[in-house]
């Protein structure tokens, strides 16, 4: 089967139903995404999918081919971050890390939706779990990536 | 003769020299440069710092990074006293020589009540039982990252050893220009002399490692450049790009992953064993029997080429699982609790005074139970451990506070000398002290005994993760206050039961060490016998109990519910006697000055009485010191459809000497909502011997929508640094069930809150 990753296309040999974040994780040794929870409670494993954020542990990979898939390895490069990654690191915002992938892309779709999001907006789309509790900082960093985009 | 004279010069200048016996621990863990690995071009000039040929510094790690930023706040100790900005130092997993443990972690386990600790006159018992668990700890070298201990631990050891190497680099420079190195400059790595030579750190290193140090002098405070600035941390670039490496990141080439399924009733094991259908699903290769290791419960494993695919084949495993002798319950639990405070005899952290001596009369006696469930720690980083086994030498990949640790237990478990292990420390997914287990280790271990020469990385699913945790224990207490007439505070009396920690640790990490009986566990009565608060009689003692569940620490260990327990008890005094509940905690702080200040502080600037929050909220306070540092809380709170609703949370602390803000106030505002979580949604009930939460929707977390925000100020300080990692998280709980019982009259007496 042919995969669209980070504007690359892939192949990979993979059941139908496994899942897409083992199909990262495990077949292409992409381990940016992470596993959490393993029933989409946690939003760890979060990608975006023809630019929606997803949560990967739970999607058959047989439903993604020839969609464009994002991870957190093709969100910005090192010489070109993400205005979302450069606002990450001006709020501080990761503690332990492990959610940080998630929450960024998940940050991204909102961000494409909504380029200037409410609280409320931020509310809506933010449900990823952060054991460490770096929700304050997500808030900030959200809103300074949405005033350096404009 | 010469060498001497221009070494000498190098202890002229600015700072004190620690002198006798007080200064013997820091040069005892400085440690040979033999004890760093060896790599190409670098130069190693003592046990933790060696320099590259581009005079970049390399400092010896023997911390886990989970979330607390030591590996930023080790390295900016080493730049301030090596001279060279932040970013020039790296850091290298440390060996595992004895100077690396962690000293201070053993130290804070002190049954010392903070009063006499304190003192600096007399108190033989506190200063040679200190001095004796110090040398021991030294000797034992355990090296384990807990107990918010890792910057206490390193702020003498890792300056003294960076001094040092500075002190060497100078005094090669010295030496080779025959110039007195009082006379030398040092900056950004370069030492010079005012007539133009100058030479860097890189091009001094190979002579300054035959320079001996001499006299190591720690800067002055007031010359600091790194230590209290907010550098940004080091570790965070690769957490925004997903470079950073967990456990469960380990790629090894030829890997195989394995699915654990333990039995599901705690203490349960496998019996009968059909895994023929497992087997015949694609890409599986093994089924494994695991016995119960590190204390956890007994299960199988599945080895496949994806952990998607073990997953399966692990549920199709067809099992007929034993049940352990004995069946707990976490309602026989808590009703065994209870009975265990009024009869039996408890062990006395603390005493003073006379509690039994008749009241005075008129005074009057308030008592409430307090209790608080069962826990797990759910990092989110589910447990897992990556191990290959080949030819008697074992290599581990694990996300570990403890790797010593995890080098025995996989050394027992194969059945070869420690030294044949080799052990990789990874970034850890949170640890919050489920990490400080060694269980996962070595099953994975055992599962890569029966694939020799594959790699295999062991994961648990989240549901055998919250089912098989090591839980914070259930506690209940029993607070007895007497009052005067007057409203002056006459006597406070705590009774508590629960299981101890430190002893079930002991034996399933360290059973060399674990004792045939338990000697009294400081965990379970921290924040109970060691209050500031100055009521002249005071008795605190606690009932040990042994009820079967599988408990270890958890962020804040005991605090983390007695500080509920106290801190709702002195607001429920302050509305008995009709007292303001700050003005009321002020009163009885008339001899803890530290304690006070950070009080005021946090009442200040939460307008405690001067600003009226906005109807339909209410503020809450709550002050406790934990782990050398004193935390105060004021929760501003509300009622929303039912529920509690945390909108700010202004917090006070003093933490002794910051060495970097950013990451306490990032620590403060985790830890609120690590508290926070536990406050209102956290509970394990276990029903005939299982667990009853599986995945976060049975046992919730905070998300963003409900997070407060959270505002840290910090009181000044020139006292050596305290913990920072763990403090933030007891007062919480209790500041915000006064908020609740300020808006309801409603007391909660019981965790978590059911409005």
């Amino acid at each position: 089967m042919e995969l669209n990753i980070n504007g690359a296309r892939l192949q990979v040999e993979a059941d139908a139903a496994m899942p897409l974040l083992w199909v990262l994780r495990d077949l292409l040794q992409m381990t940016g995404t992470k596993f959490g929870c393993g029933i989409a409670a946690c939003g760890a494993c979060t990608v975006r999918i023809d630019g929606k954020a997803v949560r990967s542990c739970v999607t058959p990979v047989g439903g993604v081919g020839g969609k464009a898939i994002q991870t957190i390895e093709g969100l910005g490069t090192a010489t070109r971050p993400h205005p979302l990654q450069t606002a990450w690191i001006a709020e501080q915002v990761p503690q332990c890390g492990y959610c940080q992938s998630g929450m960024l892309m998940a940050a991204a779709a909102l961000l494409e939706r909504k380029p200037k999001p409410s609280d409320a907006d931020i509310d809506e789309a933010m449900t990823n779990i952060c054991r460490c509790g770096t929700y304050q900082r997500v808030r900030l960093a959200i809103k300074r990536a949405a005033r350096t985009k404009a | 003769m010469k060498r001497r004279a221009w070494l000498l010069g190098t202890t002229a200048g600015a700072g004190a020299l620690l002198v006798g016996w007080v200064a013997m621990p820091q040069r005892s863990r400085l440690g040979l440069a033999s004890m760093m690995a060896a790599g190409e071009g670098d130069i190693a000039l003592n046990g933790w710092i060696k320099i590259l040929p581009d005079s970049r510094v390399v400092l010896a790690m023997p911390r886990s990074e989970m979330g607390q930023g030591v590996h930023t706040a080790l390295p900016q100790l080493a730049a301030e006293e090596l001279d060279v900005p932040l970013s020039r130092v790296q850091i290298e997993q440390a060996g595992w020589d004895a100077i690396y443990g962690n000293v201070a972690m053993l130290e804070g386990n002190l049954p010392f009540h903070p009063l006499e600790a304190e003192r600096e006159d007399g108190f033989g018992r506190v200063k040679a039982g200190r001095w004796l668990v110090c040398k021991l700890a030294r000797e034992l070298g355990l090296n384990a990252t807990g107990g918010s201990s890792s910057v206490a631990d390193a702020w003498d050891v890792v300056r003294f050893a960076a001094a040092a190497a500075r002190a060497c680099l100078v005094g090669a420079a010295s030496l080779q220009w025959k110039l007195p190195a009082e006379d030398l400059r040092v900056a950004g790595g370069v030492v010079s002399h005012p007539s133009g030579l100058s030479l860097t750190y890189g091009e001094l290193a190979r002579s300054a490692s035959a320079t001996p140090p001499g006299s190591v002098v720690l800067k002055d405070r007031s010359q600091w450049r790194v230590i209290g600035q907010p550098a940004p941390r080091l570790d965070l670039p690769g957490k925004v790009n997903g470079t950073a490496r967990f456990g469960l990141d380990v790629r090894v080439p030829g890997m195989r992953f394995a699915a654990l399924r333990l039995a599901p009733m705690l203490g349960g094991e496998p019996g009968r064993i059909d895994a023929q259908r497992a087997l015949a699903m694609p890409g599986v290769q093994r089924v494994v029997t695991l016995p119960a290791y590190g204390g956890s419960t007994a299960g199988v494993a599945v080895v496949a080429d994806s952990f998607w695919r073990a997953q399966q084949a692990a549920q199709a495993v067809d099992v007929d699982w034993i049940r352990a002798p004995s069946a707990v319950d976490t309602q026989q639990i808590d009703a065994s609790l209870r009975d265990a405070v009024v009869r039996r005899d408890g062990y006395r952290f603390y005493e003073r005074g006379n509690v039994e001596q008749p009241a005075p009369a008129g005074s009057r006696t308030i008592e409430a139970w307090y209790s608080a469930p069962y826990l797990a720690h759910a990092t989110l980083e589910p447990m897992n451990a990556t191990a290959r086994v080949s030819d008697g030498r074992v290599e581990v990949w694990a996300p570990t506070q403890v790797p010593q640790m995890c080098r025995a237990a996989a050394a027992r478990v194969v059945g070869v000398p420690e030294d044949h292990v080799d052990l990789h420390v990874t970034l850890l997914g949170g640890g919050f002290g489920r990490r400080l287990e060694v269980d996962y280790v070595a099953q994975a271990v055992r599962v890569a005994m029966d694939v020799p020469g594959v790699p295999v990385q062991l994961i648990w699913p989240r549901e055998e993760d919250m089912r098989h945790d090591f839980y914070r224990p259930m506690h209940v207490a029993r607070l007895r206050a007497q009052v005067s007439a007057t409203g002056e505070p006459v006597a406070l009396e705590i009774k508590s039961a629960g299981d101890a920690i430190s002893p079930r640790w002991m034996e399933r990490g360290l059973p060399s060490l674990s004792g045939p009986i338990d000697l009294p566990d400081k965990t379970a009565s921290e924040g109970l016998f060691d209050q500031p608060y100055g009521f002249p009689r005071q008795r605190m003692e606690h009932v040990f109990t042994h009820s079967g569940v599988p408990v270890g620490f958890w962020r804040s260990v005991g605090h983390s519910h007695n500080a509920f327990f106290t801190e709702s008890f002195i607001d429920e005094l302050a509305e008995q006697l009709q007292r303001d509940p700050v003005e009321f905690r002020r009163l009885l702080l008339k001899d803890a000055p530290r304690h006070r200040a950070v009080l005021d502080l946090a009442a200040e600037r939460a307008g405690w009485g001067t600003r009226p929050p906005a109807p339909g909220r209410a503020l809450g306070v709550a002050l406790h010191e934990s782990f050398g540092s004193v935390v105060a809380q004021v929760a501003e709170v509300s009622i929303d459809r039912g529920l509690p609703r945390v909108h700010r949370v202004v917090c006070a602390l003093d933490c002794g000497t910051v060495v970097n803000p950013q990451i306490v106030a990032q620590q403060m505002e985790g830890a609120v909502i690590f508290g926070l979580t536990a406050a209102l949604y956290g509970r394990i009930d276990i029903r005939d011997g299982v667990v009853q939460q599986r995945n976060f929707p049975d046992y919730p977390m905070l998300t963003l929508p409900a997070a407060p925000t959270v505002e840290t100020y910090i009181v000044a300080s020139e006292r050596a640094p305290a913990g920072v990692g763990e403090p933030g998280v007891p007062p919480i709980a209790p500041a915000v069930a006064n908020a609740l019982f300020a808006l309801t009259k409603q007391r909660h007496r019981s965790l978590p809150f059911a409005l």
